[in-house]
C-alpha cells in the first residue's frame, strides 16, 4: 500500500540532477527487467520498478532499496529500452542519492583509490618470476600518486567526506 | 604501431600472467607497448560513478591526460576499464570537458584535450593488426580443439558510445579464435553474459552462479568445448573460479578451462605457458599439450 502523504515531491527531481534526466521517457514495460542477469535472485534488481518509486517520489522506501547495487553493469538494459530512457544511467543516479542522504552507501573502495589510485595492491610478486617490467602507474610514483590525491581532493565526495579518506580537517 | 597499454586493477593484481601473455603477444607482432607512467583505476562503475560522477570523470579524464602527453591511444583488456573509459571520454567530449579542466586537471597542472581515445584489446588485434598477421605471427595451433568464447558485455553496449562489433550477434573474438585454428560453433546460450561484474556475485552469489551454469550447461550440451575463450579480466577470473566453486558444491561436474584470447594467442606464438598462462582454477593442461602438439 503508498501513502501518497508520504510522496517526496524534490526525490525526482534530484535524480534528474544526478544523471537520471531521461527517466520521464520510461513508460514502465519491463524490457529491462525481462533482459536482467539478476532475475535469478529472489529479490532482483528491477529498473522498471525503481523508476516507478521515483515518479511516485517514495524516499523512505528507496533509501533502503540495495537492490541498484547488485546491477551486472552489464547495460543490456540500457541497449533495448524502446525509449531510450538509460536504465543504467538511472540506476547509478540512484547509487549516487543514496550516498548523498545516507553516507554509509558510500562504497569503501573510494577510499583504496585515493590510498593508491586502484581498487588493490596492483603490485604482484609473481611479476618478477613472470619477467615482468615493474608497475609502472599511480601506485609506483610517488610524484603522480601527490598530484592524484590533491585532484581528488577538489572532488565533492573527497571534500564533504574527508575522514573517510583519512584527510584531517 | 605503438600503444599505450592500460592495465587497470584486476589483471595486475590478481591475474599478471595475463598482462604477460599480452605484452608477448604483442611484441611478437611488433606493436611497441608504452607504459601509461600514472595512470590509476579506470574508475570502474561501482567507485566513483556510483558516489560522484564529475569525480568518476576527473579520473577518466586525469588517465586521459596521461596518454595525450605520450600521444598514444589506449588498448585495454578489462571489460569494466573499456566500459567506463569510453564511457567517460563520450560525457567529456560532450559537454563536460572544458568544466572537469577547470575544475580537476588543471589544479594539478594536466589537461585532456580529447585527442586520444580507447580501444578494446580484440578491436585492435581484429582491426589494426588483422587475422591474417596474427595467423602469420603462429608456430603452433589449436587445429582439432573447439572452443566457445565469451563475448564481454562492456565491449558491445552501450553500442551508441563504444563497440566495434554487431552488439547483438558480435563476431570479433570469434573470430580471432578461428585465427588460431580452433573450431568455434554457436550455441543457444552464446550470447549470455557470465554475470561475473558489478555488484551481482557480491550481493547474491548463489543466483550469480545459476545464471552461470544456465550457460555453461548449454555450451557443455551442446558443442562439448575444450575450452571458453575470454577478453576480459572478470569474464576469466568469474567463468574460472565459479566454476570450480560450483563442483565442489556440486552444481556441475564437468570441467571446463578458460583462457583469456591473448593467453592462447602467446601460447600458439612460442611462448611459455608456465609464463603467459599460469594461474587458473580450472586446468588447462589438456588443452595446452594438444596445442604443443600441433606445431605448424
Amino acid at each position: 500500500m503508498i501513502y501518497l502523504k508520504e510522496r517526496d515531491p524534490s526525490l525526482l527531481k534530484t535524480l534528474v540532477e544526478l544523471g537520471g534526466e531521461d527517466l520521464l521517457k520510461c513508460y514502465q514495460c519491463g524490457t529491462c527487467v525481462a533482459d536482467c542477469p539478476t532475475g535469478f535472485a529472489e529479490e532482483n534488481l528491477s529498473p522498471k520498478r525503481l523508476i516507478h518509486m521515483v515518479k511516485l517520489g517514495l524516499s523512505e522506501l528507496l533509501i533502503d532499496d540495495e537492490s541498484p547495487w547488485m546491477c551486472v553493469t552489464c547495460t543490456a538494459c540500457e541497449e533495448r529500452c524502446p525509449r531510450d530512457a538509460k536504465p543504467f544511467e538511472i540506476i547509478l543516479a540512484i547509487r549516487r542519492w543514496q550516498c548523498l542522504e545516507d553516507e554509509t552507501y558510500i562504497p569503501q573502495v573510494l577510499s583504496e583509490i585515493y590510498e593508491r589510485g586502484h581498487t588493490q595492491n596492483v603490485i604482484n610478486p609473481l611479476r618478477e618470476e613472470l619477467d615482468l617490467p615493474p608497475i609502472k602507474t599511480v601506485i609506483a610514483n610517488e610524484e603522480m600518486l601527490k598530484k592524484f590525491r590533491e585532484l581528488l581532493r577538489e572532488t565533492d565526495v573527497v571534500k564533504k567526506h574527508g575522514y573517510i579518506f583519512g584527510i584531517r580537517e | 604501431m605503438k600503444v599505450g597499454l592500460f592495465l587497470g586493477c584486476n589483471m595486475p593484481a590478481l591475474r599478471p600472467d595475463v598482462e604477460k601473455g599480452i605484452r608477448l603477444s604483442l611484441e611478437t607482432l611488433n606493436v611497441e607497448v608504452v607504459d601509461l607512467v600514472g595512470v590509476a583505476c579506470c574508475p570502474a562503475y561501482g567507485t566513483f560513478w556510483s558516489a560522484d560522477e564529475d569525480a568518476a570523470l576527473a579520473v577518466c579524464a586525469w588517465n586521459y591526460s596521461i596518454a595525450e602527453s605520450l600521444g598514444v591511444d589506449m588498448i585495454v583488456q578489462c571489460g569494466s576499464c573499456y566500459s567506463t573509459l569510453r564511457v567517460g571520454r563520450h560525457k567529456l567530449l560532450n559537454g563536460k570537458l572544458k568544466e572537469i579542466n577547470e575544475r580537476f586537471l588543471s589544479k594539478v597542472g594536466r589537461k585532456f584535450e580529447g585527442k586520444v581515445t580507447t580501444k578494446h584489446i580484440t578491436d585492435f588485434l581484429y582491426n589494426d593488426i588483422g587475422v591474417d598477421k596474427i595467423k602469420e605471427s603462429l608456430k603452433f595451433s589449436m587445429d582439432g580443439l573447439t572452443a566457445v568464447v565469451q563475448v564481454p558485455c562492456h565491449t558491445i553496449r552501450p553500442s551508441g558510445i563504444l563497440g566495434f562489433d554487431d552488439p547483438e550477434n558480435p563476431q570479433v573474438l570469434k573470430e580471432l579464435t578461428r585465427a588460431l585454428g580452433a573450431k568455434v560453433p554457436t550455441f543457444t546460450r552464446d550470447k549470455q553474459c557470465c554475470g561475473g561484474a558489478g555488484g551481482f556475485a557480491r550481493h547474491n552469489r548463489k543466483a550469480a552462479m545459476e545464471f552461470l551454469k544456465l550457460k555453461l550447461d548449454s555450451m557443455k550440451e551442446e558443442v562439448d568445448p575444450d575450452c571458453i575463450v575470454v577478453s576480459c579480466i572478470t569474464c576469466l577470473m568469474w567463468m574460472d573460479e565459479a566454476q570450480e566453486e560450483m563442483r565442489k558444491q556440486r552444481m556441475i561436474n564437468y570441467k571446463i578451462p578458460v583462457f583469456d584470447y591473448n593467453q592462447l594467442l602467446a601460447i600458439c606464438q612460442g611462448h611459455d605457458p608456465s609464463k603467459v598462462s599460469r594461474i587458473a582454477a580450472t586446468s588447462r593442461d589438456e588443452v595446452i599439450k594438444k596445442i604443443l602438439e600441433n606445431k605448424l
